[in-house]
């Protein structure tokens, strides 16, 4: 897993606060980012993902297509190579078929990417939720509290977390079945976004805590515990609205690690049962071929270099623009 | 009992890998026919031949534990001899035809087929010149008994020899190291000079080829238990070559040279060409490939150990027949030694018609096409494979001639109409259903194929994938296996009493439908022991048929596989008795 190690996010507030004359740190950051024409396009591809995983499903429904569609006759019964080039690309299939059943690799892809991006954007919000709340907590409260949520934390990261995935996915997702979560897929997705977070969110909680350590100190919270605002306020209302700068910047930066990991996790077969394919389970079934059809593992492979690619320059320029002055 | 890797890396849904796979009418050969002439030419004494192997390591080593047929054809062509062998042909039927290995002839019964015995030859020497003995071989057959230590193998010793059972089932003998009811297995077996004698405790008409399997001598003084055969405890020869060397993991080697004492006049089957074998474990099956079709250096000498990767095999072959220009006299193709089919349980699945829908549902086409097409194989019709010779006949559920078939010819891709008036006729709704399949990328795609054709009949599916290593030991508990799901079987020779009983009868072994009835146990029973061949094989024929009427088991494909050897070894062609290489009759080429 990618963590943004600590030292890159701090002293987001101090930059800022250095800029104001009038505007607010969100329309600074908008203005940066802005000027930042790789981020813009970085922004759009982005839109764009997430419309084809919205909307694309649905289009192809009314074209016809579908995923789970066989098409028998598109190739070879000596071995079941796609007819025709790269894969069998051709008007009704841009971007060819399977090899051995013939099923849509654009459909594929399109319902595969709507399940990572239902995995990773939910997993990061988990985590984000998770982390930002343990994190506050352990900072603010120091002595005993934050001794033990540290020793936990420490505790989730020396795990050895694909081990475990690997290993519990069976009996977990049967947990969660008993535990009245629909059977199959379903269970399989929610096992995965709980793994994620349950073994992500100590990353950011560090970066909280340390964020808090100094924030408590600041005049505007001593003011607040002067005036007699009880511990919860002082956390969620006083402390936390100035945290939202590293927060974002990781988890801009965690959703394509998540992405990437969902799909070493289907790689691995710890992923959506079939008929369903993930970038993952897709990578993994074409890895045999790349020699003869090439194309059937770089299509998916290229859409997902795409993705975590984007995401990754974004959460970058989104750093810089909330601290230009941080040296990488 | 899950032996062969090969079968997951080819994406097949087989487990097992027994024995005999007596290619035989269904042209399975056609490509070796090209081969004899090969590039280079004559066969040449000495050299050496590499095997390349996927694997880490040898299942086994152990005479009496190995039961992969490319393994124990290897073994069998070069270090290990048992009392009868097969013949070294291509032709389905010699190549599967017993003769005298260790013995003097393939064994003499009595009238009732209750007692065997054999005549060792003369000069048969260990590797250290000292005589293979009546004792030795009776004391290798003892140690399948026991079976806390020599696991894994074949256990017809166990299963046929006339020693009574102790209270749970098992048998009274312990085997050699506890020594438990020795006196019982010396009754058994006993040793006059130079002949052996077993008594069964039921009629064995076809105990001649039971001997082929574990039926090898080990000295008492070699033998160090589990460990026999392991690197640090190499196996003692008495065949024409010897261990010199064995060591495991990547890039670990066995080496085999010329035994001196071997002497050829004792020995009428094998050729010993090359002076020198050599294993070599551990290389990816893509890698290997590409070395093959490369064939530079001394893989111009190799050849493969399991079977060439889907996706090279149109390089190779224009159709399963014929390899291309490049390739003549280099590649075979031709049966494997399993029939595959999915397993149904049927307590889980009762109703006749429910079962009969499932297989008129499926999508046979689409599975066949996504393991490979016509290079997988070709339709099957039951659980006995026509290269068994003469106890296959067809049973006529390809054609439509079943009763309940109604004389439609149920079509390769499946019949959802036919598969609800089945369900229809059950007279409850069609059920949920649970396939299991071991979880590889291929195995996944064929389970969408299931899910959707069965699903177009009425059914519910669910997937249930499990892990590839731990497959046969979930499905076998009815707690944690679904109705359904992959498996595969072969024969252990050419005939069907190693596929029936087995299949479908509980202590058969690998009865995975959870089968149990009394009346079929009598037919099998009285099937196995039945002493006129041709009867016995009409037995098995109806008892096939019987199989497809009641769909205790969903009949999927006959396999084919294919495999590839480097330019200058010889002959190539696929040896009916293990679906392997001819290993006693392989030479290279100068």
């Amino acid at each position: 897993m990618v963590a943004v190690p600590s030292s890159e996010v701090a002293g987001f507030q101090g930059e800022a606060q250095a800029q104001t004359s009038g505007r607010s740190l969100r329309q600074i950051v908008w203005a940066r980012l802005s000027r930042d024409r790789l981020a813009m396009v970085c922004m759009v591809v982005l839109v764009l993902y997430y419309l084809i995983a919205i909307v694309g499903p649905v289009v192809a429904g009314v074209f016809g297509i579908s995923p789970y569609t066989l098409h028998s006759e598109l190739i070879s019964d000596l071995g079941g190579k796609p007819f025709g080039a790269l894969g069998g690309i051709s008007w009704a299939h841009p971007l060819g078929v399977e090899w051995g059943t013939g099923r849509d690799i654009s459909a594929q892809l399109m319902f595969g990417l709507r399940i990572s991006l239902v995995i990773a954007t939910s997993a990061t919000l988990m985590t984000v939720a998770l982390g930002t709340v343990i994190g506050i907590v352990a900072g603010y409260s120091g002595g005993w509290t934050d001794n033990l949520i540290g020793r936990l934390m420490d505790l989730v990261l020396a795990f050895p977390f694909l081990l475990i995935v690997l290993a519990l996915s069976g009996v977990l997702t049967d947990r969660l079945t008993s535990l009245g979560i629909p059977e199959g897929n379903v269970s399989h997705i929610v096992y995965l976004i709980l793994v994620m977070s349950v073994f992500g969110w100590p990353y950011l909680a560090r970066i909280v805590r340390g964020q808090v350590l100094s924030l408590r100190e600041r005049e505007f919270v001593e003011a607040a515990v002067a005036m007699g605002a009880n511990k919860r306020r002082i956390l969620f209302t006083e402390i936390l609205p100035n945290l939202w700068a590293p927060i974002l910047v990781y988890a801009t930066l965690t959703l394509p690690a998540y992405i990437g990991l969902e799909a070493v996790l289907s790689f691995l077969g710890v992923g959506v049962l079939p008929p369903d394919v993930t970038f993952g389970s897709m990578l993994a079934s074409s890895v045999s071929y790349f020699q003869v059809v090439p194309t059937y593992l770089f299509i998916p492979g290229t859409v997902l270099v795409i993705l975590v690619v984007s995401f990754n320059l974004l959460g970058d320029a989104l750093r810089d623009a909330l601290d230009p002055k941080a040296v990488h | 009992m899950v032996r062969s890797k090969a079968w997951l890396l080819r994406g097949f849904a087989v487990g097992v890998a027994f024995a005999l796979t007596l290619a035989a009418c269904g042209g399975g050969n056609a490509v070796s026919s090209q081969a004899s002439g090969g590039a280079s030419g004559a066969p040449k004494t000495g050299g050496t031949i590499y095997l390349l192997s996927l694997n880490q390591q040898w299942d086994q080593v152990d005479p009496q534990r190995i039961y992969t047929g490319e393994d124990l054809a290897f073994f069998g062509g070069t270090i290990q001899r048992s009392l009868t062998s097969y013949k070294y042909s291509a032709d389905a039927k010699e190549g599967t035809s017993v003769t005298a290995d260790l013995a003097t002839d393939t064994g003499k019964p009595n009238a009732t087929a209750t007692e065997w015995s054999f005549t060792l030859r003369d000069g048969v020497t260990w590797q250290d010149g000292s005589p293979v003995t009546c004792e030795d071989v009776k004391y290798g057959v003892s140690r399948t008994f026991a079976t806390d230590v020599i696991n894994q193998g074949p256990t017809y010793q166990v299963a046929y020899l006339d020693i009574p059972s102790a209270k749970d089932g098992s048998s009274a003998y312990k085997g050699p190291y506890k020594k438990t009811g020795q006196d019982l297995y010396d009754k058994a077996v006993t040793c006059n000079g130079n002949t052996i004698t077993f008594k069964l405790s039921k009629p064995v008409p076809d105990f001649n080829y039971t001997v082929t399997l574990g039926f090898s001598p080990v000295r008492k003084s070699d033998d160090t238990g589990e460990s026999y055969g392991q690197p640090g405890h190499l196996v003692v020869s008495d065949g024409p070559y010897m261990v010199q060397s064995y060591s495991i993991g990547n890039g670990g080697k066995m080496v085999l040279v010329r035994n001196p004492k071997w002497n050829k006049a004792s020995d009428p089957i094998r050729a010993n060409y090359p002076d020198t074998w050599e294993v070599d474990f551990g290389i990816d099956p893509k890698v290997m490939d590409q070395r093959l079709i490369a064939s530079a250096g001394k893989d111009n000498f190799a050849i493969q150990y399991g079977n060439i990767q889907p996706e090279n095999l149109a390089t190779i072959f224009t159709d399963p027949e014929h390899t291309t220009a490049q390739f003549t006299g280099r590649a075979v193709s031709g049966f494997d030694p399993y029939a595959r089919y999915y397993w149904v349980n049927v307590n889980k699945v009762p109703d006749v018609n429910v079962r009969r829908a499932m297989w008129v549902a499926l999508d046979r086409q689409a599975i066949r096409l996504n393991i490979g097409g016509a290079f997988a194989g070709n339709m099957a019709d039951g659980v006995i494979k026509p290269n068994i010779g003469q106890d296959y006949a067809s049973t006529g559920l390809l054609d439509g001639s079943l009763d309940w078939e109604a004389g439609t010819k149920v079509p390769d891709n499946g019949d959802p109409d036919l598969a609800k008036t089945l369900i229809a006729k059950s007279g409850k709704p069609a059920p949920t259903l649970t396939f299991n399949f071991a979880n590889t990328p291929t195995n996944a795609k064929t389970a969408a194929i299931v899910k959707s054709s069965l699903e177009k009949a009425g059914f519910t599916i669910k997937v249930a994938p499990l892990e590839a290593g731990q497959y046969y030991s979930i499905v076998f508990d009815p707690k944690k296996s679904g109705e359904f799901g992959t498996a595969g079987w072969g024969a252990d020779w050419p005939n069907a009493s190693t596929v029936i009983p087995p299949l479908f009868t509980q202590k058969g072994g690998w009865d995975l439908s959870q089968l149990d009835d009394a009346t079929l146990n009598q037919a099998v029973d009285a099937a196995q022991t039945d002493t006129d061949r041709a009867d016995q094989s009409k037995k098995w024929q109806d008892l096939n048929k019987q199989v497809v009427e009641n769909m205790w088991v969903l009949p999927t494909f006959f396999g084919l596989s294919q495999t590839l050897a480097g330019k200058k070894v010889g002959p190539i062609y696929r040896w009916p008795a293990y679906g392997s290489w001819p290993y006693g009759q392989m030479y290279t080429m100068p």
